[in-house]
């Protein structure tokens, strides 16, 4: 009894210290974000630092006029949102500059001028917009390319499929799902240079500016600095330099990655620091998910099980809500919506974010399997046991919950399962996970089979291990 | 005051009235045996006597202590009531031993040591010294009952009630779980037994109850409900149970 209270209470004290760190650490820097997968613009090189024009430029401003920021590399949609709501300062993600977005954002001088154009398969026939008639186009959301495409959607008759970064366009093309993408120039022709078989078969169209942004009306200062420092890089020949790197040399000399690394045992040990990482936030995440929902789904068993109408009222209102809701649309809830309905510049680092998504949504369904479990137990063990005098939580303790546990360990087991997987969904608000460090490492290197191999293979191992400690446990309780 | 009194005791579920207002009163070392076609109430009646059931109106009044009385600790009057359930309804998860101790160390009766010599003394009484560290599941129909009534005795119980104790047992078991309970009423103890046991109701009680439509149809000394009935419905009931 005393035991699980004071591990409770230090769950709670750390969850708290996170929430004070975050805090502070953002009073003094600012928190600009990045897109993951945008070459030469950002992409992660080797060890996972993330490389590029955007990140050079920055670091170059940064430098000239003492900004300190730390860069948070998130999907280029996930970037954008939390511009708007407030949960980081800046972005620099090769982002057009739109009315659209002047109305939410403010930006800084262009730092780069760019066009759309079209790319298709290396073999494919379709030369023209008009060759598109009737066939499916791939997009990435929130680019010039799919403004631009999407403007000219029924002109040309052909059907539109969104990515969320730019390797799984590339390869829905590559493997003919869709007939052709629609990307900024330089990306594209970097792209191609380094290895994606596709080709260009457009002319630039809707050059666009690409700039910096802050959120309309706030963060003048950065601004400021930033357009400041920009005119300085220019005059002083940095900027120039930093272009020619990206845009006129290949990426193994940027990533420092070399033709024998691209065999699989080669990829796996060249990017095992990487891997190391991400797997290590897998497993934190679902260990620490797994207790907190275990915590959670055993309170709202009991409460389901409760004599009276509340308890049960509660249970299954909450169970109703977190298992009835897709675990991607929670996490963005909590992670966006909920600081956004706060206000006040709240902010939820990704991580907590992310295991209380877990919690909530793992614990609504662990609390569904445990009422259950208690259910199954016969009415007349706590008839028997209420008869001999016992106190309802003592029987409930002694006698129901020592039964419906050894009923449920089957479930237990399969949720834990369920856990380790879901953690991977956590990628779309930026945690660094396994799987989002799958999404990086191909960005880089394009070796789609191989590094979806390489993680499908950790996973298995990871649920087999968890399988067997699990098979293990139970044979112990019998 | 008499040990149990019950009055005008009525219990529903939703538009069924199960039980139409009984009254009874047991004596301190009484036995008193209910009987009654299926479905007559019986059971319900028994369940109301120690809370597991909840009377709809009326009044169940055991050593004094008013159930439905808010300030009564039910808990407290329930450890001095001793249940045995027709499907004896052992916990499953622990040994005999520790089914019969469970209550006793929760509520601080007695030291583990105690409760444990206690319970050893209590198997060899019901005859089963041997089975102190089973598992219900290896004991027999007739085993587990008499490991339950070890169990509602460990608590020292000053009533003892018995819902059908034999009606889930194979025939050739059900004499050993009855001698146990004619030890106990000839040691005195206070006991309402819900049976179909005539034989056992006719040698051992001191009242046999008659119940039948939620309402107490006739009741008296044995010899004159079984040899006497006055009511046709008693008549009916015992030309069906007797002479089969």
């Amino acid at each position: 009894m005393k035991k699980w209270q004071v591990a409770v209470v230090m769950v709670l004290a750390a969850l708290g210290s996170w929430f004070s760190l975050g805090a502070t650490a953002h009073a003094q820097t600012y928190t600009i974000a990045t897109d993951t997968t945008f070459a030469p613009f950002e992409f992660q090189a080797k060890g996972g630092k993330y490389k590029g024009i955007d990140i050079d430029i920055l670091n170059a401003i940064a430098k000239k006029e003492n900004i300190n920021y730390k860069l948070k590399a998130i999907s280029f949609g996930a970037a954008v949102q939390q511009l708007s709501a407030n949960q980081v300062d800046g972005v620099i993600a090769g982002m057009n500059v739109t009315p659209e977005r002047q109305k939410t954002f403010d930006f800084s001088k262009a730092y780069y001028t760019s066009g759309v154009v079209m790319a298709v398969a290396k073999d494919s026939k379709v030369k023209t917009f008009k060759d598109l008639k009737g066939k499916t186009v791939a997009l990435k959301t929130g680019t010039a390319g799919a403004t631009y495409a999407k403007s000219i959607e029924s002109k040309y008759g052909f059907k539109i499929k969104y990515f969320n970064d730019s390797n799984n366009m590339y390869n829905d093309v590559k493997v003919g799902n869709s007939a052709a993408c629609f990307e900024d120039y330089p990306v594209m022709s970097y792209g191609i240079k380094n290895g994606i078989a596709l080709k260009i078969v457009s002319k630039q169209y809707e050059a666009g500016d690409y700039g910096f942004a802050v959120k309309k009306g706030k963060n003048a200062a950065l601004l400021k600095k930033f357009n400041a420092g920009l005119a300085a890089i220019k005059a002083d020949g940095t900027y120039k330099k930093i272009i020619d790197k990206y845009l006129h040399s290949s990426e193994a000399s940027l990533t420092g990655e070399t033709a024998s690394s691209r065999t699989f045992i080669g990829l796996f040990t060249q990017n095992l620091g990487t891997i190391g990482n991400g797997l290590w936030m897998t497993l934190e995440l679902t260990v620490i998910s797994i207790i907190l929902a275990t915590v959670m789904g055993v309170i709202l068993g009991v409460l389901g099980v409760m004599p009276g109408k509340i308890g049960p009222a509660i249970s299954s209102t909450i169970i109703y809500i977190f298992r009835g809701m897709p675990l991607m649309v929670l996490a963005f809830f909590i992670y966006i919506g909920f600081p956004d309905l706060i206000g006040h510049g709240f902010k939820i680092p990704a991580f907590i974010a992310g295991m209380i998504t877990l919690m909530l949504n793992e614990g609504a369904y662990t609390g569904a399997f445990v009422k259950g479990g208690f259910k199954a137990v016969d009415d007349g063990q706590m008839e028997a046991a209420r008869s001999l005098g016992l106190p309802y939580w003592t029987a409930m303790r002694k006698v129901i919950m020592p039964q419906g546990i050894r009923i449920m360990i089957p479930s237990f087991i399969n949720q834990f399962i369920i856990t380790l997987k879901d953690t991977s969904i956590l990628s779309v608000i930026g945690i660094v996970e396994l799987t989002q460090t799958g999404t990086l490492i191909i960005a880089r290197n394009f070796e789609g089979f191989k590094i979806w191999l390489m993680i499908a293979i950790i996973y298995l191992i990871l649920i087999t291990l968890l399988t067997w400690l699990s098979n293990w446990v139970q044979r112990r309780m019998n | 005051m008499a040990k149990v009194v019950v009055k005008d005791l009525h219990k529903s579920y939703g538009d069924n009235e199960v039980l139409k207002g009984l009254n009874l009163e047991v004596e301190d070392n009484e036995v008193v045996c209910m009987i009654g076609p299926s479905g007559s109430g019986k059971s319900t009646f028994l369940r109301c006597l120690n809370d597991l059931e909840l009377p709809t109106q009326g009044q169940v009044i055991i050593s004094g202590y008013d159930l439905s009385d808010k300030g009564t600790n039910i808990n407290l009057v329930r450890e001095n009531i001793g249940m045995v359930f027709q499907h004896f309804n052992l916990f499953p998860h622990l040994s005999v031993l520790q089914n019969i101790t469970l209550a006793p160390i929760q509520l601080k009766k007695a030291s583990k040591a105690e409760a444990e010599k206690t319970a050893r003394h209590l198997l060899d009484v019901v005859g089963l010294a041997d089975k102190v560290d089973a598992m219900p599941k290896s004991l027999s129909g007739g085993q587990k009952q008499r490991v339950a009534i070890a169990r509602a005795l460990a608590m020292n119980p000053k009533i003892m009630l018995f819902d059908e104790p034999t009606s889930a047992l194979d025939p050739e078991m059900v004499g050993d779980v009855l001698d146990v309970m004619k030890r106990l009423a000839a040691d005195g103890m206070t006991m309402i037994v819900v049976t179909h046991e005539m034989g056992f109701a006719k040698e051992v009680a001191d009242r046999v109850v008659f119940m039948a439509d939620g309402l107490i149809q006739e009741s008296g000394k044995p010899d004159d409900v079984f040899d006497h009935p006055k009511s046709p419905r008693l008549q009916d009931f015992l030309n069906k149970v007797i002479n089969v």
